[in-house]
Parts: C-alpha cells; structure tokens; sequence
C-alpha cells in the first residue's frame, strides 16, 4: 500500500484505539494497585495513589492460590512436553514422508479441532474417573493435550514441508542414519515452527478452565483458573484481591507472548489461515 | 523427491504410530462413548458400576422436549451470530487501519493481541468487574451520559454484556488474519486505480472487497467454530443467569452433565451441540483442502 502521507497522524489515532481497547488490562492492574477500601467506591480512581501491595498479599495469603498456580506451571509445562513429543514426529512423517493414509490422517486432524470441550469433557469425566486419572496431573494434561495436538501438527506441518528436500537427502546419502539427520538437519531448521507450537500449547495449557473443573476434584491438581472462578464466589466483593490474582495469571502469557512473539503470530497465522 | 524407501516409509509409520494412538483414546474413544451413553440410561450410581440399560433414542427426545434446551439453541445463535457481525466488523476497520505503515504499527498490533491471549477465565472475571453495577470502570464512563446500567444481573441485558465481552476477545484476532489477507492485494491494483481516478471508497468497494471476499470467509468460519463452543467466559461472567439469560448450549449440556448427573441425557445434548461445529467445519475443511491442491497457495 501506498505510504500515508501522515503517517504520525496514523499513530495518533492508532494509539488512541489500541488505548480506549485496553482499558479493562489497564483497569485490571490498576484495581490490584488500588487500596483496598478505594477499589470499590461510585467515583472510581483512574490512577491509584497511593500505589499499594496489599490486595497482592491478601490474594496470595488465600488459601491454595500459590499451590494452584503451582499446578497449573506442571500442567502447561507438561502439555508442552507431550505434545511435541507426540507433535514432532507425527509432522515430520506427514510433511515429509510419503505414505498411504497421510492424507486421511491430516484430514482426521483438522475434524479433531472441531469438538467443544465440553463434548470431550463428558465422556472423560466418566471415562477418567474409571481409569483413577481424575485429580491426577496425566489426566489434566493428557485432556489439555487433545486440544494441542491436532493444532501443533498442523501448524507444524507447513514449515516443514518448506525444509528443502535435497538437503535431507544429501545428509543421507553421505551416510548420515535417518535418526543422524532428524537431529541435525532437520530439527534445527524447524526450530521457529516448533517454538511457536511450544508457545501456544502453553497459553492454551495455562488458560485450560473446563477439564480443570471437571476432572479435578481438589485442590491437590485444581489449575489456579479454576481456583480464580472459585474465588468470585468465595471473596465475590473483594474486587482488588481477585484481580490481583487475574494480573498474576496474565503475567505468564504476556510474557510467553513477549518472548516468541513473532514466532507465535507466524504460527498463529499460518495454522489457521492456510491449514 | 526419491522413491521413498520401505526403510523410510517403516519410520513414517512409527513417527505417526504415538500420536496418533493418544489421539484415538483421549479423543475418538471419548467421543465414541459419547454416543454409546447417549443411547443408555446411566446416571450417577452407575457410574462406577456398570449396570446400564439401553434406551435407543429415549434420550434424545428427553432433550428435544425439554424447552430450556431450545431456548439455549436460540440464545446460542443470537451469542454466536452478534459476536462473529461485531467482531469481524470492527476486526475488519482495524486491519483496514493497520494495513497501512505508520510508525510503532508493530507494537500497538502485538498490544492489542493480549485481548486475544489472556486467558478467558481472566477476561471473564475482568469483564464482571469492569460492568460491575456499582462501580464499574464502563459505568463510570457512562454514567454522565445517563446510560449506567446493572449490564450483567439485569436479565434483559445480560447476554449484550457477554456478547461485549466476547467481542473484545475476538477483534484481535480477526484483525489479526484479515491483515494478513490485506497484505496479499497487490498494491499496484490500488494505484492504478487511483491514477484512473477512483476515489478510496471505490478502490475499496471494488477492489479491496472482492479481493477480501476467501479471507473473509475463512475468518467467519473460523469465528463460528471458535464463538460456538465458548464455554469458559460465559460461566465466569454470568454461570448462564440471571435465570437462564444465558445459558449458551455448552452451559447446558454441563448442567444436564455435571450438575444434574443425566449423563445419558447429558451425552445426547453434546451430540446435538457438534451439529453446527461439524457443518461450520466440512466448509473449512473443503476450503482447505482447495487451497492445498492449488500450487501456489494464494491469499487463502
């Protein structure tokens, strides 16, 4: 497109969008801020003063807030690892290899991301229940994991394909076994894809909210966006703690996100608009 | 590339085998067996047990005759169909804007997809503060206007409430693709045109639009499976109340599951829930695959 002949005019109005839209991140950090007996008053401040700690110490002196938070870094950390565990090599031979079924089995991946949780939650609740995985970490992670698996594979699979063959092949005649070349050649070259794959599954583990609350019974394995739900109703006017506790849960992502940012929207963008 | 190997085509086989097996029993078995309680009687005693009886269809028209289950299908539609004309509306002004460059462009994108990346138990808990009756932040914005409101507990409003919520999440991302659809026109389209002399409504209306037209559909597609299934921030905003304001299809299905215990009534509902995600996603689906077969990709 062609330049703007203002294009400061453009970040003025740019900013003032971007502004009026973040109003409730602002809000929810400025409410943590906020002296508690100031939070909730018919004239609310816009800029807290004087800044304050407390609804921060009073939310993490609720009882379970630091284990929750706890449980949901071990489920979002193992959702990362199984499902690049599982991912990889499933990407790897549907990109790159030539097989009977492949196509059925891609096919079969994008059909896997149409269910809403809540269809996949029934079953496993009973299912889980049988089998003794409720409460347990494998079966948060393992629930979370359907969710990531179907997504990171086709993700994963255009930036592989992309991988030129030849140099595959090259590595392979000169001797190199295939597991030699997987770990040397390709794998390097799918570092990007494979970090925002790794990116994604995480925020997707650490904002999971519905199989938290149906396969985890206590507070043993509950991921803390669980517990946050359960606070509304626990502390429902205690409006500075809660969000103190929706600003920590938003710190990872935001960081997540900072870090691979350009890694994630490629993926992001790539995953779902060319499939 | 080469002949593939038998030697080659054994690891293809193995490098599928894990995942795909996690896959047929954390998510078709599951699903599955889904349809196998959806045609029992089970209920919470039998749970463990496994003294189920089949009832055929018995179930599903339990469902069918249940009034509270239309009046989810309707609110599910009205949820589904405000959020995805909003969404892509704004998402759509927005990337027009954004397509342009202008300094810090980059960062003001990235700061506007955290609305997108939090979670939306968060945005939800969020969301009931910010239309908080008494003192809400958008209350006290329009209170000097006369339009503060009691947005969530007031049942005829409830669902607008969500339906903002929801909305806000999903502009990011909706601006996010159609940017990306933006940046496939060719530039000199738009300057031949003008040096023809059309004014930027026409170049948008006749060429940006046409040009937009898979992308967009795509995106709409995509909106719908996303918005349908939504679950989470319409449980943490309002738990489907007051009353059965908003009780999307997905808070009733977990109701009839999770709170009432009917889980063979239960499994019916969520089969009747995968009717739209599963037609939304054959369109997808045979979108992409149109896309994969041409050679070049295009825009969509």
């Amino acid at each position: 497109m062609r330049p703007p002949r203002h294009p400061w005019l453009l970040t003025v109005i740019a900013t003032a969008i971007t502004a009026v839209f973040l109003l409730p991140v602002y809000w929810m950090v400025k409410t943590g801020l906020t002296r508690p007996d100031r939070v909730q008053t018919p004239d609310p401040q816009w800029v807290p003063s004087p800044v304050t700690g407390e609804n921060y110490s009073t939310a993490l002196g609720y009882e379970g807030l630091t284990r929750a938070l706890l449980n949901s870094l071990v489920i979002s950390c193992g959702v990362v690892a199984l499902t690049l565990l599982l991912g990889v090599p499933l990407a790897y031979a549907l990109a790159r290899i030539r097989m009977r079924g492949s196509g059925a089995m891609v096919l079969a991946l994008l059909v896997a991301q149409l269910p809403p949780a809540i269809v996949l939650a029934a079953p496993l609740f009973i299912l889980e229940r049988r089998a003794g995985l409720t409460d347990t970490y494998l079966g948060l992670i393992a629930a979370d994991t359907t969710l990531t698996l179907p997504f990171t594979v086709i993700v994963l699979r255009p930036v592989l394909r992309a991988v030129s063959p030849e140099l595959e092949e090259a590595a392979l005649v000169d001797g190199c076994g295939l597991p030699g070349v997987l770990l040397r050649v390709v794998l390097p070259l799918m570092v990007p894809g494979v970090v925002a794959a790794a990116g994604l599954s995480f925020l997707i583990g650490w904002g999971e909210f519905l199989f938290g609350l149906t396969l985890a019974d206590g507070p043993d394995v509950q991921p803390v966006t669980v517990l946050l739900n359960a606070f509304i109703g626990q502390h429902g006017a205690s409006w500075g703690a809660l969000m103190a506790t929706a600003t920590l849960i938003s710190i990872p992502v935001v960081c997540v996100f900072a870090v691979f940012q350009r890694f994630i929207v490629g993926g992001l963008t790539a995953g779902s608009v060319r499939g | 590339m080469r002949q593939p190997s038998a030697r080659r085509r054994r690891a293809g086989c193995l490098f599928c085998l894990p995942g795909m097996a996690f896959l047929a029993l954390f998510l078709a078995y599951p699903l599955l067996y889904n349809v196998w309680t959806s045609v029992h009687d089970v209920d919470l005693g039998q749970l463990l047990g496994g003294a189920e009886r089949f009832t055929g269809l018995d179930n599903y028209r339990t469902v069918a005759d249940d009034p509270a289950f239309w009046h989810s299908v309707r609110l599910s539609l009205v949820f589904t169909l405000s959020s995805l004309l909003l969404q892509f509306t704004i998402g759509f002004a927005l990337a027009l804007l954004f397509a342009r460059p202008f300094p810090f462009n980059g960062l003001l994108r990235s700061l506007l997809l955290t609305a997108w990346l939090l979670p939306p138990v968060v945005s939800g808990t969020l969301f009931r503060w910010m239309l908080d009756a008494e003192s809400g932040a958008y209350n006290a914005l329009l209170e000097p206007v006369g339009l503060s409101h009691d947005w969530l507990t007031d049942p005829s409003t409830s669902l607008a409430g969500v339906v903002f919520a929801n909305v806000w999440i999903g502009v990011p991302f909706n601006m996010l693709l159609l940017l990306v659809g933006l940046h496939t026109i060719d530039p000199q389209l738009h300057e031949a045109a003008a040096i023809d002399g059309a004014s930027a409504w026409q170049r948008f209306r006749h060429i940006t639009l046409p040009l937009m037209r898979p992308v967009s559909v795509t995106v709409l597609l995509l909106g719908l499976l996303y918005t349908f299934k939504v679950f989470d921030l319409v449980f943490v905003m309002t738990g489907g109340g007051p009353v059965d304001a908003t009780r999307v299809l997905s808070l009733y299905v977990y109701e009839v599951f999770f709170t009432s215990f009917r889980f063979g009534e239960g499994a019916a509902a969520a089969l009747l829930l995968l009717v739209v995600p599963l037609l939304a996603g054959v369109l997808y689906v045979r979108r992409l695959r149109r896309e994969d077969e041409a050679p070049t990709g295009g825009a969509v």
